[in-house]
């Protein structure tokens, strides 16, 4: 067991962290509360990741044959926690590079992957998924929006809600039923979001402005050269994409860094004297660093080849259980950081809020946990 | 990094594993709080298991991970101070050896026992000496989950030790999360295997969501406990070694009622031996002040 990073990723980190010093302008950290989906956000999004393009530091843990350095899972690793520590610059690209673009290079037709692989390689490309409906959140299996093939093509009739990014997306990674059966019915569509036939709303969100949407599709028009692998595959493709981002963001990086920011300020105000703020600030970096150790536990089966397993849902309520608490120390002991006193931390709460909600709740971690990791009989349905 | 175990490291606990088989087994019907095991103790020790951490090869990682397989055992050994602290000591020192805080040691002192090694650590310093008949009154009434002993006079007369008082609190630290770790990891497999097996209501009560969560929950934290004393051993930082006891401790409070809990009836009864793990995290809740004393150090070592 060695718990050290080696030269390179330590050389690596901090190449990330000049990158950042050099990049990102003066006032980022007030900036950088628009939120990653927010209009400003995704134009400044549209700059940085060319410039981390044209470094080899956007997507340094693709194939060489594609445009990447064919780095392995603790580059991807140190990359996501550096970023995300820095308010994601990314944007919402962070989810192309991570996943998207694997999935394509996974399952795309040779068409797909020349339309879509170099604009994502260039930090061009803007995504969103459409996932949850107004009737299938964590039971996606539920889904409704209904793909009616009709020679060549397909007839796009639903809804999709919550969907991240998707008032300035390009594309859509659309989830959308084919037949009547529960999960071998499911399809993906590649759907350009400029296609007639689509509305999107934006709902006004928590966690910062253009994060969360309503898409309507009706009638929508979709060639079946757009859809991405066979008719039916959708639930295996999902699967695999998981194994790509199934520990998800980095929380405990930007947890910690907000706790650490938070401390910095409460000792500069003497607020850090009072053992029962030391405990509690202590409470919550035990959490960070748990889900931390929890989450590298997984990236190195991942480093190694292996499968990443259940265990992965245990990083991530790991991770929920230390947003929370480092939330709700910021909260109980410097709360004019929630008005505009401290922007990072400001920033970190917006966040925060979602940690045990977005890509899979806490419950279904929980219940992922239960059955195939401790191996407890599974529930009556 | 390099998260799977050495081959040594592989190889250490098969033969624990070997060796401890028989313990394992055995019958634990109304097995009492505590289970201590004196052919046990003698057999691990003699076949160097608790001097693994002497070895610069094979380090604190590798005594932390002997500290945890061994806690899984419903019989209780003294294997964390011996493994972890001992080699900062030296080998000659008599086991059981047995932790004491400066300005606490009217407490309740685990495996403490003439012929013993008491180490003193505070203020003043690390200091140790073999305790006599005299100065030891064993508690067998004690609601603990190890053999436990009040001391009732300390000597002046002591051997002090050119160690720092932060080591030996750093790998105390480590050897209690190290040790918490496994008995989480027991005291969750026995629950679950019970949950499973215990049918109300025509289904086994695992299927019960109530529980299933919070046993998933328990997971998590028996996960976390366990990479924060491996981190820790790793590194010997004092401000890892305080977030893992800390987490250790925390962690203990948390599942402990819920585990007997899901027992029902059973889990009050000392026919099940859920209570030799869970009676001994009890003890390890108040090491070293508790978890505002872990809380006060983790704080002292990450923000100065």
């Amino acid at each position: 067991m060695d718990f050290a990073w080696t030269d390179q990723e330590t050389a690596f980190r901090a190449r990330l962290r000049a990158l950042l010093a050099d990049t990102l302008p003066d006032d980022w950290e007030r900036f950088s509360q628009h939120g990653p989906a927010s209009p400003a956000l995704t134009r400044y999004a549209e700059t940085f990741c060319g410039t981390l393009a044209e470094q080899g530091l956007l997507i340094p843990h693709w194939p060489v044959a594609l445009g990447g350095q064919g780095l392995d899972p603790w580059h991807q690793t140190i990359l996501a926690e550096e970023m995300w520590i820095a308010g994601e610059p990314r944007g919402g690209q962070y989810m192309n590079v991570n996943w998207i673009g694997p999935t394509l290079i996974r399952y795309g037709s040779p068409d797909q992957q020349a339309r879509y692989l170099p604009p994502i390689g260039e930090g061009k490309a803007l995504w969103c998924q459409g996932f949850s409906e107004p009737g299938s959140g964590s039971d996606l299996a539920s889904l409704r929006t209904r793909a009616e093939r009709d020679g060549d093509f397909y007839h796009v009739t639903g809804q999709k809600i919550w969907t991240s990014y998707a008032g300035l997306a390009d594309t859509c990674f659309l989830v959308c039923r084919t037949s009547d059966d529960r999960k071998r019915g499911i399809s993906i569509l590649l759907v350009p979001m400029d296609t007639p036939g689509i509305t999107v709303r934006q709902i006004p969100s928590l966690i910062g402005e253009g994060d969360i949407h309503e898409v309507f599709f009706d009638d929508v028009t979709v060639p079946v050269t757009a859809r991405l692998g066979d008719e039916g595959q959708a639930w295996e493709i999902i699967g695999y994409s998981l194994t790509n981002e199934r520990l998800g963001i980095p929380r405990y990086a930007l947890a910690r860094a907000a706790l650490d920011r938070a401390v910095a300020v409460l000792k500069e105000q003497g607020g850090f004297d009072s053992e029962a703020v030391r405990i509690e600030a202590a409470h919550a970096a035990a959490l960070t660093e748990a889900a931390r150790m929890a989450s590298y536990a997984i990236v190195d089966r991942r480093a190694k080849g292996e499968a990443i397993g259940a265990e992965s849902s245990s990083a991530r309520f790991a991770t929920v259980m230390a947003e929370r608490r480092v939330c709700e120390f910021i909260v109980e002991y410097l709360p004019e950081a929630l008005a505009d006193a401290h922007p990072y931390l400001k920033m970190h709460h917006q966040r925060g809020i979602v940690a045990g909600i977005a890509a899979g709740a806490a419950e279904i971690q929980l219940n992922i946990i239960a059955t195939d990791v401790l191996k407890l009989p599974r529930e009556p349905r | 990094m390099d998260l799977s175990l050495t081959d040594d490291q592989v190889a250490i606990l098969d033969a624990i594993d070997t060796l401890t088989r028989p313990y394992a087994g055995a019958s634990l019907h109304e097995a009492g709080f505590a289970l201590p095991d004196a052919q046990l103790d003698r057999e691990l020790a003699e076949g160097g298991f608790l001097d693994i951490g002497f070895d610069p090869d094979l380090g604190a990682v590798s005594a932390a991970l002997v500290v945890e397989r061994l806690a899984r055992l419903p019989q209780t050994v003294e294997a964390a101070a011996s493994a972890l602290i001992r080699p900062l000591l030296g080998d000659d020192l008599p086991r059981p050896l047995c932790m004491v805080e400066e300005g606490r040691t009217t407490r309740p002192i685990r495996f403490l026992r003439e012929g013993g090694t008491v180490l003193i650590v505070g203020r003043s310093g690390v200091s140790t000496f073999t305790a006599t008949a005299e100065q030891v009154r064993p508690e067998p009434e004690a609601l603990f989950g190890y053999p436990m002993a009040t001391l009732l006079a300390v000597p002046a007369d002591r051997i002090s030790h050119a160690v720092s008082v932060e080591d030996i609190l750093t790998r105390w630290r480590i050897a209690l999360a190290a040790e918490a770790a496994g008995l989480l990891a027991a005291a969750l497999d026995s629950t679950v295997a019970h949950v499973t097996d215990r049918q109300q209501f025509g289904r086994p009560l695992a299927t019960f969501q109530a529980l299933r969560h919070r046993l998933a929950e328990a997971q998590v934290r028996a996960n976390g406990v366990r990479w924060l004393a491996l981190k820790a051993a790793a590194t010997l930082d004092p401000g890892d070694a305080a977030l893992a006891a800390l987490h250790a401790q925390e962690s203990a409070r948390a599942t402990v009622y819920d585990f007997h809990q899901f027992f029902g009836a059973m889990g009050v009864t000392l026919e099940h031996p859920l209570h030799l793990w869970t009676y001994r995290l009890k003890a390890l809740i108040s090491d070293l002040g508790g978890r505002g004393g872990q809380g006060l150090a983790a704080a002292e070592a990450l923000w100065k």
